[in-house]
């Protein structure tokens, strides 16, 4: 009986269960999916390397691609003689050798000196990108209503209360921006011929663990390498200049925002918990039956509608929570507070931009987006005006 | 010129009855002639040195690292190598020797060993890979010079000069060259230095292993007698050592006069890179360019950002006495 249908990915899988050398373990699975996956015009070549054979015979990892990450291209280029072009699976390298990590062969004194210059770097990097209006800004357009602008991504901090003039208690989230940098503009040829992309990076991260093809967009737009990345949709009008520093006051507080993260994985779940079905009675004579689905179809269809609702990993995806109000915005930390709860969990990086929804519309936000080194010297905090100021005087006698 | 005089001297012999031996200069070969000669004498000088022991004696070699201690090796008078006493032990041994200390004296793993003796082995990981560090240098070096000789069209003659003694932490290998005077105004591009260092990075993936051997000086003036500098090297090395022997080390087709031992094979070096040409002053035989490069053993694999750090720094001019920069302390304990 034909097994059903699987993708590629999983049909590689269980190739990789059923390798034919079971006793070198995973190493050996490596060296089996390199074995098979040569083309076959390189096979005789491959065949005729001595020191591969011998390689295999010891059962030694052969380089996989995650090697190449810290190898400069013509190394690679040098030891791939042999091989396709397609085939990152098939690099052979004749040593025995293995992935290292950055600091393998560096003493402490270079670990702690390569930190220390990395983030002096960074500090450098970031001071050199402080005043864009200075360094040859693209042409600033003004504020014309229907045109997008660029978003933000942020830090998720935590929760909590505040209170209007009203008296009512709300929640609100705080979301810190810490180093956001436009990092490429893609203009809307190469898009979709009606809106320009624009990427933004949020987080500075270490360079040690990211491989050379990503650091390449950095040095492009002279910013360090950052945790995420996101793309947002831009209007013609709006776009900015890659390296361009974004700060929290691109938002006003009063307007409407959308935040999207991952939310929080819960793993392989059931279905009363991944789609809310009811169960079954706890007593009342159930055997074994109190958290299951249940039927799953009628009799008349005779199957399983695809995409039936049944247990299975929860969580971990993108979601976006929609029209959530800004209530107060923080200049000295760069944190925004928003309305409610946003997915994810407590330092998680989340995008943040202007609300889609027709009901909430802006109205002559910072255009294209918030510079520092303008005209404009905001005040530390600026609030909605239904916030309600503890400073305030409470009773006022006349 | 030359076949004037050649001529006349021919005539005047003709005219004497006597034979008249040629004192010029030899006629300019081709760079693939001279190649081809300076190894016909090479391999005729090995075996040579060879027939010396026509039968096989046995010496005792004791060994005295930490891995296996009280070893004694039985081996072949003038036909074993620190190689094959390595061989004995492990492959971790054969892979990650990088030299041997016979009698605690620094020697290269083919070379034949000639007496009983102790040996140990020096690795890259060792608490003081000073030797180490320099042999590596010295090959670098050898297979910049090796690649610059070939990299150039015919019609362009290169002259290699020497390498200087650059110590490890200066962050850069060098070999000085003299082009050709039409080269003089070139200024070596960025995609110079990428061939130079994909012909390079050929001949490490070839895997070839460097022969030593120990020549006299004359034998070594007629391989090298068509680069003067290389004679005027000789013969301060033949003056400077007791018996007025030589070095050469020989990798594939490339023979050099050099001063030290060098790591086995070409295939221990893994990130190599030519970075820099600089010009040193000119001379009144022709401008001195030096060419500097950068390179880590597989023992020791740089990360991308790091190599990238190491290139930026092996820019800078090196000289003899090293150049002093933020990267030392890196550098230096790096190679530890």
């Amino acid at each position: 009986m034909r097994s059903r249908a699987r993708s590629p990915a999983r049909r590689m899988r269980s190739r990789e269960r059923n390798c034919r050398r079971p006793e070198l373990g995973w190493r050996g699975r490596a060296d089996c999916i390199a074995a098979r996956i040569v083309p076959a015009r390189n096979r005789r070549a491959v065949a005729a390397m001595a020191g591969w054979v011998a390689l295999r015979l010891l059962g030694r990892e052969v380089a996989a691609a995650r090697l190449l990450a810290g190898v400069p291209g013509q190394a690679a280029a040098a030891a791939a003689v042999v091989t396709g072009r397609r085939g990152q699976w098939c690099f052979l390298v004749r040593h025995i050798n293995s992935t290292t990590w950055w600091n393998e062969h560096l003493s402490k004194e270079n670990v702690e000196f390569l930190k220390k210059i990395t983030s002096e770097e960074y500090k450098a990097q970031t001071a050199s990108k402080l005043c864009p209006l200075k360094d040859e800004p693209w042409p600033l357009h003004p504020w014309v209503p229907g045109s997008k602008r660029v978003g933000l991504i942020g830090l998720k901090l935590g929760m909590m209360p505040l209170w209007t003039k009203t008296g009512e208690r709300h929640v609100v989230t705080l979301l810190q921006v810490q180093d956001c940098h436009v990092i490429k503009y893609q203009p809307m040829e190469e898009t979709n011929g009606k809106t320009a992309l624009l990427l933004v990076g949020g987080k500075n991260a270490s360079p040690f663990y990211r491989s050379e093809s990503r650091h390449k967009v950095y040095e492009e737009a002279g910013v360090p390498p950052k945790q995420k990345i996101s793309t947002f949709k831009v209007s013609a009008n709006a776009i900015i200049k890659p390296g361009t520093p974004l700060y929290a006051a691109h938002f006003q507080p009063g307007q409407f925002v959308d935040v999207t993260a991952k939310t929080i994985g819960k793993g392989f779940q059931g279905v009363m918990k991944r789609w809310g079905f009811k169960g079954q009675p706890a007593t009342h004579g159930q055997t074994k039956t109190h958290r299951r689905p249940g039927a799953t179809g009628t009799c008349k269809v005779s199957r399983v509608f695809p995409g039936k609702k049944m247990p299975g990993r929860m969580g971990n995806i993108y979601r976006t929570a929609l029209g959530l109000k800004v209530w107060r915005i923080n200049t000295k930390h760069n944190i925004i507070f928003v309305n409610g709860s946003v997915p994810g969990h407590r330092n998680c990086l989340v995008k943040i931009r202007d609300s889609n929804l027709p009901a909430h519309c802006l109205e002559n936000p910072p255009f294209p987006t918030f510079f520092a080194d303008g005209e404009e010297q905001l005040p530390e905090d600026l609030y909605d005006e239904d916030v309600f100021q503890f400073t305030d005087t409470s009773v006022m006698y006349t | 010129m030359a076949a004037r005089w050649a001529l006349c001297g021919l005539a005047a012999a003709r005219a004497t009855g006597c034979r008249f031996v040629s004192m010029m200069p030899v006629s300019p070969l081709s760079s693939a002639e001279i190649i081809q000669m300076r190894n016909e004498l090479f391999n005729k000088e090995k075996e040579r040195q060879l027939a010396l022991y026509p039968r096989i004696e046995k010496i005792e070699v004791k060994y005295v690292g930490k891995s296996h201690p009280g070893t004694l090796f039985v081996m072949n008078k003038g036909l074993s190598t620190p190689y094959n006493c390595a061989m004995h032990l492990s492959e971790w041994h054969c892979k990650k020797s990088v030299l041997a200390l016979v009698d605690g004296e620094v020697w290269d793993m083919y070379r034949p060993l000639t007496k009983s003796c102790e040996i140990q082995f020096l690795t890259f990981k060792d608490e003081n890979p000073e030797e180490v560090n320099k042999a590596y240098w010295r090959s670098c070096a050898m297979i910049m010079a090796c690649v610059l000789k070939q990299a150039f069209k015919d019609e362009y003659s290169v002259s290699l000069v020497r390498a200087p003694e650059v110590p490890v932490i200066s962050g850069a290998f060098c070999y000085d060259v003299v082009l050709d005077s039409a080269l003089d105004d070139w200024k070596p591009a960025e995609n110079a230095f990428n061939s130079l260092t994909k012909e390079a990075c050929k001949l490490i993936y070839k895997d070839l292993p460097f022969e030593i051997l120990d020549v006299e000086a004359k034998v070594a003036l007629e391989m090298f007698r068509h680069n003067r500098y290389k004679m005027e090297i000789i013969e301060q090395k033949a003056s400077q050592s007791p018996e007025g022997i030589v070095k050469l080390h020989r990798f594939g087709d490339f023979v050099d006069v050099t001063e030290g031992p060098h790591i086995p094979r070409t295939s221990f070096c893994f990130q190599y890179q030519v970075t820099a040409a600089h010009n040193l002053q000119a001379s009144q035989s022709g401008l001195i360019r030096r060419f500097q490069g950068v390179s880590l053993p597989i023992h020791l694999k740089a990360h991308h950002v790091i190599w990238r750090r190491l290139l930026e720094r092996s820019r800078r001019l090196v000289t003899e006495e090293g150049s002093l920069g933020a990267k030392d302390v890196n550098e230096e304990a790096k190679m530890q």
